[in-house]
């Protein structure tokens, strides 16, 4: 899928800056286009900046430079409006506790002009789509984490949003909470909604998302499809664990090696991405052998987001676990 | 209107099912009210001129209700909003931000007049009895709960500014001075002279001297529009304070 125009973006950002009190710059002139019915993802570190650019989007923050447009409103000029459109669920879960999840949700309804038989309709329809009925005459502060997170995000849906801004949607959640969010999340985009969203799971990232960015230091270092930010990458990665032995050494003794593309260095393991992988191990293991350098492992991967994470970034993403590995060399 | 009015009732919901924020506030007023009246009863007899016949249950009576109505209960419900997210949540909805505070104002509106309608009724019970009559006893009240919410604006506005749950639940303590430089205890003209002159220029001691008149004195028109004058000041400056914090928050 390729970039979209911004003309019929369902979010276009240009330029768009925070610098907060103290110079603190947490967004850094950053571009951005969303399509009308596209799912985004907005990957990064912690501190990178991805809340900062879902507050702006969502009128919570204003800009200190540059623009951007929600459903074609300006964020700024046309706040008001914006909100109508959009539905938000940020990073820390907003729900009052003393509320039950039906009285919550029908405030919400109220809130955006639904009322009276509508606003009890509608309420119905989102506790069963969340799968909350039997909850819903219960106070939420006695609801468990995932009961919160799909809570959020029926009240984020009350008023059928153009788009949906979710804010790590499932941090903290079991996985199996996880998958319920993002088959929520994917049939809500199958309704026309586009959705933004930021994420620390990266596999989960690659499956639920048709395009995404990777936002590091408040600047925009990848962009695309997931299959062509990982296409990038080469074909096969191979990794390379150290065993306490020298990066600098080790990166020495494989330089040059056939069909190399680039290396990726970590503390202690270096990331080879090469043209064929399975071919390339019996060079690695040969020249390693030579110069008498011990490693833990030697794994050949496909590349993954983690990989492009790394790759943009020069770090994993906290929490994530190395690429899995189909293939494995010990020595 | 409509969106003031499903805060209003979001936020009194949260006062009755919260009734561990709301027993504190009203065991204050009615503790020092007992303890007051039982320390000075003797030295103010029902003889006492300024009591005009009445126990010092009447005298003391005002003083109670302010303390049971003026609260930072709204502004301790807000912070606590903010701390745990809501609040963005009902500023990113295409609401007002005013009928943000509106709404809890409501609350503290009909707060006050539970909270005050109990302490006027253990005023009564204690002895104390209302010279303006029934129609004297309602205005008590309202002018109580007014005060109570013209007083909420200030833990509001704390709330808003430090969006500190420690600082918006100290902010009370800003109270006391404002209740205790007044003729509280006694009239204007029995305070010292340094107390008088600090408890004249004190807004709060012209509340205090109108919700009095209504318990002791029966009608007195004057000190009862005085009264409400303070109340209505004081509401358009705090609430014009903690209007201005909320639009401009994060702006």
């Amino acid at each position: 899928m390729a970039a979209p125009d911004a003309g019929d973006a369902a979010i276009a950002a240009r330029s768009l800056r925070r610098t907060f009190k103290g110079g603190i710059e947490a967004v850094r002139d950053i571009d951005l286009t969303v399509a009308e019915g596209e799912v985004f993802g907005f990957l990064g570190p912690n501190g990178a900046g991805k809340t900062t650019t879902v507050r702006m989007l969502c009128t919570l923050l204003p800009p200190s430079a540059g623009s951007a447009t929600v459903a074609g409103l300006d964020v700024v000029g046309d706040a008001a409006r914006v909100r109508r459109q959009i539905g938000v669920a940020l990073q820390e879960i907003g729900l009052d506790p003393v509320q039950t999840g039906r009285e919550l949700l029908e405030l919400q309804c109220g809130l955006y002009g639904i009322t009276g038989r509508d606003a009890r309709l509608r309420t119905q329809e989102l506790l069963e789509l969340v799968g909350l009925l039997e909850a819903a005459g219960r106070r939420t502060k006695t609801y468990s984490g995932g009961m919160k997170r799909r809570l959020d995000l029926a009240s984020a849906l009350v008023h059928a949003p153009d788009v949906l801004f979710l804010d790590e949607p499932t941090t903290g959640l079991d996985p199996a909470s996880r998958l319920t969010i993002w088959e929520e999340v994917r049939r809500i985009n199958a309704g026309g909604t586009s959705v933004f969203l930021t994420t620390q799971y990266l596999e989960e990232a690659d499956q639920v998302c048709d395009r995404l960015a990777i936002i590091d230091d408040g600047r925009i270092v990848a962009e695309g499809t997931p299959e062509q930010l990982k296409a990038q990458m080469g074909h096969d990665v191979v990794s390379v664990s150290l065993d306490g032995t020298d990066v600098d050494a080790t990166e020495a003794a494989l330089a040059g090696l056939p069909g190399l593309e680039r290396v990726a260095v970590e503390e202690d393991a270096l990331a080879l991405y090469v043209d064929d992988g399975a071919s390339s191990v019996a060079e690695i293991v040969r020249r390693l052998d030579r110069d008498e350098i011990r490693v833990r492992a030697i794994t050949v991967s496909r590349p993954t987001l983690d990989d492009v994470f790394l790759n943009a970034t020069g770090r994993r993403l906290e929490g994530q676990e190395p690429s899995e590995q189909p293939a494995e060399v010990a020595r | 209107m409509t969106e003031v009015l499903l805060l209003g009732r979001r936020a009194v919901r949260e006062v009755l099912r919260l009734p561990e924020a709301t027993i504190p506030t009203l065991f204050i007023p009615l503790f020092f009210l007992v303890v007051n009246i039982g320390q000075v009863s003797k030295t103010f007899p029902s003889t006492t001129p300024f009591l005009k016949g009445q126990s010092y249950v009447a005298f003391q009576l005002p003083v109670s209700l302010m303390f049971a109505v003026a609260t930072a209960t709204s502004g301790l419900a807000l912070v606590t909003e903010i701390d745990l997210g809501y609040f963005d949540k009902l500023l990113v909805a295409p609401i007002r931000r005013s009928s943000l505070i509106f709404g809890r104002l409501t609350a503290d509106l009909v707060r006050g007049v539970a909270a005050s309608s109990l302490v006027l009724l253990v005023g009564i019970a204690l002895g104390a009895r209302i010279q303006s009559g029934a129609l004297g006893a309602v205005v008590i009240v309202l002018l109580s709960a007014l005060f109570g919410v013209a007083y909420a604006g200030f833990g509001i506005l704390v709330a808003l500014r430090t969006r500190n749950v420690q600082a918006t639940q100290s902010s009370f303590l800003l109270f006391f001075p404002l209740l205790f430089l007044t003729p509280n205890f006694v009239p204007f003209n029995r305070l010292s002279p340094a107390m008088e002159t600090l408890a004249r220029i004190n807004p709060v001691s012209y509340v205090i001297v109108g919700l009095r008149s209504l318990v002791i004195d029966g009608w007195d028109l004057g000190r009862i529009a005085v009264c409400l004058l303070v109340i209505v000041l004081m509401g358009i400056v705090l609430t014009g304070l903690s209007l201005r914090a909320i639009a401009g928050y994060d702006r």
